[in-house]
């Protein structure tokens, strides 16, 4: 039996525009975490024909947050941070989702192979794969569920 | 004989020691927008230009992308068509003191390190990662006069320090209904990374940066369109007999690298303050190394 992206794709999900701005795009993934029951660590983001145009993670949102010189300014325990997050969330509001977005994506189709699924995901260092099919996104294959996948067809060959 | 001793807080220090060990670069063929798109999202001035086999042959900053958008050059342009040749670079194994005399003589802000290969960047090494650590450094010495005594609290030195004495006395400004083209001009002109926007009445009501310009061009804006139409409002301003250490902390928090200055009132801006200025009056300012405080670069 051959396992495909198809048989381990979320096909709900939620997805990003890319003239959303930052703070919007916080906004739905504390939704995307609320109803997906887990922590959404990102999201891909699509154009008005469902086209996959980026992928924003949390990483590349604490980028913009975190303040530039914060290194050089350990030592100035003089300083109160009161203040801060005001100041970080403004930037949230003028930077735009497609200016922080990465573009370079790597996808598979609801075709490709389990475990080839698996070798992009450790070579790449990627937690979720998009799925396309037809140039349309049509799922989301996240590293959990390949895990737990796998585990649960190893376990039941064990025993 | 009188023995000169040369010897500066920053001697024996290495560029190794000071530099970020990331630099960004992208490829010739990449375009003008995804170089302004790395330069918003690291929140960086500049960027390396790599060719095919990763040999540095050029550097993009702001002020070139600004360039290209006044000049009217699509943003799907890429990057050899605007970069600049030969980007300064030194050695990670190279003192301090060097690297800050390739600033001068170059006229930057910022250096490109080497990696084990001469020819491949390792990381970068801008002039306030040098005051950073110049303070970091003062801040542990132990005849530094701010340290905590009996009778003085920790930021008494700081607050002596007033920002009218540290800050450059002239503003460059534009009114809100001066075209986008006529701020890049000024900014060009007057190489500063940010200018004042004024109300036809003459009140502050915003500022323009580089970085609001790359963004502009990325969204397409018109450079005909008025300044009103990209500027940050309200215009972030200290008072001039504000102690240095509060405005330090303002640019830190709001992440910019300059901040205004007024007099009396919000209105009557009469400075900037970088913060690579703030930087350096903070530190080698007691009499242990006050013959070893770094100079002054020109420009923003």
């Amino acid at each position: 039996m051959t396992v495909t992206a198809r048989d381990v794709m979320d096909t709900v999900f939620f997805t990003l525009r890319p003239g959303m701005s930052v703070a919007e795009a916080v906004k739905i993934f504390k939704l995307a975490s609320e109803e997906q029951k887990s922590k959404s660590f990102g999201l891909l983001v699509t154009n008005d024909h469902s086209e996959l145009v980026g992928m924003v993670s949390m990483f590349d949102i604490l980028l913009l947050m975190r303040p530039k010189h914060i290194h050089i300014w350990g030592e100035m325990n003089d300083m109160d941070v009161g203040g801060f997050l005001d100041e970080t969330c403004r930037r949230a509001k003028i930077v735009r989702v497609e200016d922080i977005m990465t573009t370079d994506l790597t996808s598979i189709t609801p075709d490709t192979q389990l475990l080839f699924i698996v070798d992009i995901m450790i070579r790449k260092h990627m937690r979720r794969i998009p799925v396309l099919e037809d140039g349309k996104l049509v799922g989301i294959v996240y590293i959990s569920k390949v895990f737990y996948y796998l585990m649960e067809r190893s376990g039941c060959e064990t025993t | 004989m009188p023995i000169i001793d040369k010897k500066s807080v920053l001697s024996g220090l290495k560029v190794r020691d000071a530099m970020r060990r990331i630099a960004t670069h992208l490829h010739k063929q990449a375009s003008i927008n995804e170089a302004a798109k790395l330069l918003i999202k690291f929140r960086i001035n500049s960027l390396l230009i790599v060719d095919a086999n990763d040999e540095v042959i050029g550097v993009v900053s702001k002020t070139n992308i600004m360039g290209a958008y006044y000049a009217g050059i699509p943003i799907e342009t890429p990057l050899e068509a605007i970069m600049m040749p030969s980007p300064v670079l030194c050695s990670p194994e190279d003192t301090l003191e060097s690297a800050l005399d390739l600033m001068r003589t170059h006229k930057v802000h910022r250096v490109f390190v080497t990696g084990d290969d001469p020819k491949q960047a390792s990381g970068v090494l801008a002039y306030y990662d040098i005051c950073g650590l110049l303070y970091r450094y003062c801040h542990r010495c132990e005849r530094n006069v701010a340290r905590p005594r009996a009778s003085l609290s920790d930021s008494s030195m700081a607050d002596a320090l007033r920002v009218h004495e540290v800050m450059t006395p002239s503003v460059f400004f534009n009114r809100k209904d001066e075209s986008i083209m006529t701020i890049m001009e000024g900014l060009e002109a007057g190489n500063v990374g940010a200018v004042l926007i004024l109300s036809r009445e003459g009140q502050p009501v915003g500022v323009v940066s580089k970085t609001d310009l790359l963004m502009a061009y990325k969204r397409g804006i018109s450079p005909e369109d008025p300044a009103k139409s990209i500027m940050n409002s309200p215009v972030r301003s200290c008072d001039y007999d504000d102690p240095l250490v509060l405005v330090i902390r303002e640019m830190v928090f709001a992440d910019v690298q300059r901040l205004f200055i007024h007099r009396e009132t919000p209105a009557n801006i009469v400075g900037v303050l970088s913060l690579s200025d703030a930087a350096r009056i903070r530190s080698g300012s007691c009499r242990a190394c006050l013959s070893s405080r770094i100079e002054v670069l020109d420009g923003p």
